[in-house]
């Protein structure tokens, strides 16, 4: 038999379980980013803020999230939460809830940090004079912010954001590792079934493929409506 | 010159970290009065024009504007800002905005004006300025001509007491200078009390009651228009003009 129509044979037996992965992989990518999107607009408002120890805070967790390993992260969360105490229950019906919870904090705790610094750089790249003709004109720091900068650093944070949630899809292919049945488990699943590997990986490349291409098209067709619409 | 004092500034001092940028100044603005600022570059002009509106925070000294130390703690430096116009090298129109909103906003935010109200001020500025097709322009789609009058009808529309401009044609295209200076000078023609740092000699000596040399943080030269240019006593004033003109 052929790769190809070897891979044929195990699309034909187990697309179930790779489009069950890739469904758990979607739901983890968007709640951690959706996660990660709140608590990182609130990390990148204490790094910009006035008050220095949370300043200070926001940046070190930054940077320290930044340059440690996801790998690292999710495996000190998996077994570290239960340690000091924090279990995540297990829901009947959604399997492997723990496991889930588990994986999602630390996607989360992950992305959280990308996020804020896409937010912080995305109101820095806004004109400092955009700034400095609001207060001239007699608006309030907070107003200031609110009608002239944010509306102008959105269109810069909005598709960095998009990136983001197309690296979060590849990314969390790590959370395979403690068991949480995405797209890359599933594939270890069906190669232990089958002992085929290079066509299983190969489909899951191309499924993985799939899914951010298809991410990073829809993020460049919103950026362009979005700059057609000023400037 | 007759008139009160609009602004008051009182051993007004600026650095930044180790480096003194304005040292010790004080000088007086009158009710329509028009001074222009003249000097090289990084002698502190741009610092000197944003102390006065606070952008930039005073290292010590007063700014006292109808009566009242903007330096002060106790007061509210949005209110007074209200009333003291800038006008920037570099236009900073809102990117987001069309002209029309650029116009509204801060009367409407800020003043509490209605729409309808605000937005027939804006036209009528537009219109006599000949910019009333561009009211759902955005300013990327404007010349820098344009965007510098309309910047200058933006200021106007919260009807200052005094505007400062600072290098309000620098960043212009040759022809299109020509514009904006007939549009300061009508200002002035108007009353406008006015302070502009600017490059433009003939201009200044044009349109100026006085006008100051600075340099090296300090007012070197403090003259009438004319004087300025026909009678200079400081020598670096001197060999300034000489490259200049
Ligand atoms: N925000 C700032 N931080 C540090 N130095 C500054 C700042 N703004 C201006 N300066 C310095 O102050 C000096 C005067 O600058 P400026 O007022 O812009 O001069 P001018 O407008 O006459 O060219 C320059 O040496 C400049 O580098
Ligand atoms: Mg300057």
């Amino acid at each position: 038999m052929g790769f190809f129509e070897q891979i044929a044979a195990i699309l034909q037996q187990y697309t179930p379980f790779f489009l069950d992965g890739i469904k758990n992989t979607l739901i983890i990518a968007a709640l951690s980013v959706v996660l990660g999107a709140v608590f990182g607009t609130l990390m990148a408002i204490m790094r910009m803020c006035k008050i220095k120890p949370l300043r200070w805070l926001a940046t070190a967790y930054i940077e320290f999230v930044r340059g440690t390993p996801l790998m690292v992260q999710l495996m000190f969360i998996f077994y570290g939460l239960p340690m000091v105490g924090i279990q995540f229950p297990d829901i009947s019906w959604i399997p492997n809830f723990s496991r889930f919870m588990a994986g999602i904090v630390a996607m989360s705790i992950n992305s959280c940090a990308y996020v804020a610094e896409v937010i912080r750089s995305g109101i820095q790249a806004v004109d400092e004079g955009q700034m400095e003709a609001a207060r001239s004109i007699g608006f309030k720091y907070g107003e200031s912010m609110k009608l002239v900068i944010l509306p102008q650093a959105i269109r810069n944070i909005l598709p960095a954001l998009g990136n983001e949630f197309v690296t979060v899809i590849k990314e969390s292919s790590i959370v395979s590792v403690i068991g949480i049945s995405d797209l890359m488990y599933s594939t270890n699943g069906v190669i232990a079934i089958t002992y085929r590997s290079l066509p299983c990986l190969a489909i899951a490349a191309c499924l993985y493929f799939i899914l951010t291409f298809t991410g990073s098209r829809l993020i460049a067709v919103l950026e362009k409506r979005m700059k057609h619409g000023r400037q | 010159m007759e008139g009160n004092n609009i602004i008051e500034v009182r051993n007004l001092c600026k650095s930044f970290g180790s480096l003194e940028v304005l040292n010790d100044i004080n000088t007086d603005f009158k009710e329509k009065e028009v001074v222009s600022i003249i000097g090289p570059s990084g002698g502190g002009k741009s610092t000197f024009l944003r102390c006065l509106n606070l952008l930039e925070t005073p290292t010590s000294g007063q700014i006292i504007f109808n009566g009242v130390d903007l330096c002060s703690k106790k007061i509210d430096i949005n209110v007074h800002r209200q009333k003291i116009g800038m006008v920037f090298q570099h236009f900073n129109l809102f990117n987001n905005m069309n002209v029309m909103k650029n116009l509204t906003i801060a009367p409407m935010k800020i003043n509490g004006k209605s729409r309808e109200e605000a937005e027939e001020k804006a036209l009528g500025f537009l219109k006599r300025m000949g910019l009333e097709d561009k009211v759902n322009a955005y300013p990327a789609q404007l010349s820098g001509g344009q965007k510098q009058r309309i910047a200058i009808v933006r200021s106007l529309m919260m009807e200052p007491e005094v505007m400062l401009f600072d290098e309000p044609t620098s960043a212009l295209d040759p022809e299109m200078i020509g514009e904006v200076l007939d549009v300061i000078k009508q200002l002035a023609y108007d009353g406008m009390t006015m302070l502009i740092v600017t490059h433009e000699m003939r201009f200044a000596r044009e349109v100026s009651d006085r006008i100051l040399f600075l340099d090296g943080g300090k007012i070197d030269e403090d003259r009438s228009a004319d004087e300025f240019f026909d009678d200079p006593k400081s020598p670096r004033l001197i060999s300034f003009l000489k490259k200049v003109l």
